[in-house]
């Protein structure tokens, strides 16, 4: 039981509370737009990902196709370009993020030509204020 | 305190219900073994695309071995349930499934985390003297089933951390007691009934929305949790919060999808019934056929053991009613008071039972001052 406590002391400082019995904690909303960083004649590109898909050569210049959801199952992760309740709240989600995004990012090595993966996160707190947040993952 | 504690870790209580917790546990831990394997058969093993282990990534089992680990779960339910091995099968398969829950941070839900431990504290009941298939016909005796029971107290803590914790992350967070977060989950509610073709009158729809509303449903929900987290100790208030807890948990479940939580604390609400059987005496008058199909029916649905049922021939002539209830303090009811007794220790009833005792008592001071001269 003392160790129960400690876990939910613990809890209030993860960002998705986990093991803290913290209920309906949030009517937060995101929506993620993911892009690919690329650089082309020495100069930085964001491209836009569509339909949660891109495709991009190897370094022998096969072209292959990646999918975000091939990595990311999750529920509120694995949906792009549209908004999303953030079960567990803003924070719980972002935190998240940033590990499928560098877990994505690690794992496309046929891909040549992206050097960066960016979701650009649109938040919506509660109902009420409104943010951008974007995270980056460098490809390993 | 450190005496009331003593007494705890040293009573010995008739272990009945535990069985009952423990079957109950089992079912809902099979089903959510179940819901597991069946996304392992959808989507495959976890391991293979993204996934948060909270263990080192060593410790996460290979694809066959988290397999085996959720047949394993799911057979040790199915044990638990049936009463074989019923300990050792709740703690296995309780254990299995809170190590699961380290390897993967994703598939983390409190609801599923609050149903390992409750199981896992079960386990050290005696929760396999009542409710074995083993035993079949071999029940035993209410002084053979008495036995230690510390364990409940752990159980009975952990459905109050739940409730206080939950309470308090909602109290500390200004936006969930503000009730902002209610009002946008109402606004959701509105829109959803609108969507399934639901038209909610303008003015109700209007007081479901305003902020007035969900401020005040948001202070009632924090004050509710942290009542049932205290209110569940004492005997005064005990009865009283366990019908709020029924309550608030079927307005969850209607308008929330928390898997199997609204079921596990209706569970778990086993661990603060008093263990004792039949410590209510039930007579019926068997010349009322209105009250003997209600003996047949309480009979098979008085899963709690709470009634001894009689029949009693003169009871109309000497008592004036076809049903009494002798409650535990040997005071006798009827009429009103006898169904609102009934009602407060029979399951399928416990949500009357605040407004039957309120019929009981209206109709006694209806009689008393019709009475007075």
């Amino acid at each position: 039981m003392l160790g129960q406590i400690a876990l939910i002391a613990f809890a209030q400082r993860a960002p998705d509370h986990v093991f803290g019995f913290q209920m309906f904690n949030a009517s937060s909303e995101l929506k993620i737009t993911l892009y690919r960083q690329i650089h082309m004649y020495g100069k930085p590109y964001r491209l836009s990902v569509q339909h949660a898909a891109w495709q991009a050569r190897d370094k022998n210049k096969v072209t292959h196709a990646f999918r975000w959801n091939d990595r990311v199952h999750d529920g509120v992760l694995g949906q792009l370009d549209t908004f999303v309740h953030a079960s567990y709240g803003l924070d719980a989600q972002l935190f998240r993020l940033q590990f499928a995004l560098n877990d994505v990012a690690a794992h496309i090595p046929d891909d040549a030509e992206t050097d960066a993966l960016v979701a650009v996160v649109e938040t919506v707190k509660n109902g009420r204020e409104r943010a951008t947040v974007e995270l980056t993952a460098e490809r390993p | 305190m450190s005496s009331r504690g003593s007494a705890w870790l040293r009573e010995e209580r008739d272990a009945y219900v535990f069985g009952l917790l423990r079957c109950a546990l089992g079912v809902l831990l099979f089903l959510q073994a179940s819901r597991a394997l069946s996304d392992w058969w959808d989507s495959g093993y976890f391991g293979d695309y993204w996934h948060l282990p909270i263990v080192p990534a060593s410790l996460v089992p290979s694809h066959g071995v988290y397999a085996g680990l959720l047949a394993f779960e799911l057979v040790a339910a199915a044990c638990a349930i049936a009463g074989v091995w019923s300990r050792a099968a709740l703690l296995g398969s309780s254990t299995t499934g809170l190590y699961l829950l380290l390897c993967d941070r994703l598939q983390y839900h409190n609801n599923r985390y609050a149903l390992l431990l409750i199981a896992f504290l079960t386990a050290f009941t005696p929760c396999d003297r009542s409710f074995s298939a083993r035993r079949g016909a071999r029940a035993l005796s209410p002084e053979a089933r008495r036995a230690p029971t510390w364990a409940r107290r752990l159980v009975q803590a952990q459905v109050s951390l739940i409730y206080g914790a939950s309470a308090l992350g909602k109290l500390a967070d200004p936006d969930w007691r503000g009730g902002q977060v209610l009002a946008i989950r109402y606004l959701h509610t509105l829109s959803y009934l609108a969507s399934q073709g639901v038209r909610v009158p303008r003015w109700l729809a209007d007081v479901y929305t305003s902020p007035w509303y969900a401020s005040a449903t948001a202070k009632g929900a924090i004050s509710l949790e942290l009542f049932l987290a205290l209110g569940l100790w004492q005997p005064r208030t005990r009865r009283f919060a366990l019908w709020l807890g029924v309550l608030f948990h079927f307005g969850i479940e209607l308008s929330a999808r928390v898997e199997l939580f609204s079921w596990l604390m209706w569970t778990a609400y086993l661990a603060f019934v008093t263990p004792e059987c039949r410590e209510r005496l039930l007579e019926v008058d068997p010349r009322s056929r209105v009250a003997r199909l209600a003996t047949v029916v309480l009979r098979r649905l008085d899963i709690l053991a709470r009634f001894d049922v009689h029949e009693n021939a003169d009871l109309l002539t000497s008592a004036g009613s076809i049903v009494r209830v002798t409650d535990r303090s040997g005071h006798a009811h009827t009429g009103w008071a006898a169904y609102a007794q009934i009602a407060s220790a029979f399951p399928p009833l416990f949500a009357a039972w605040p407004l039957l005792a309120m019929l009981a008592t209206f109709r006694e001071r209806r009689q008393r001052s019709a009475a007075a001269p």
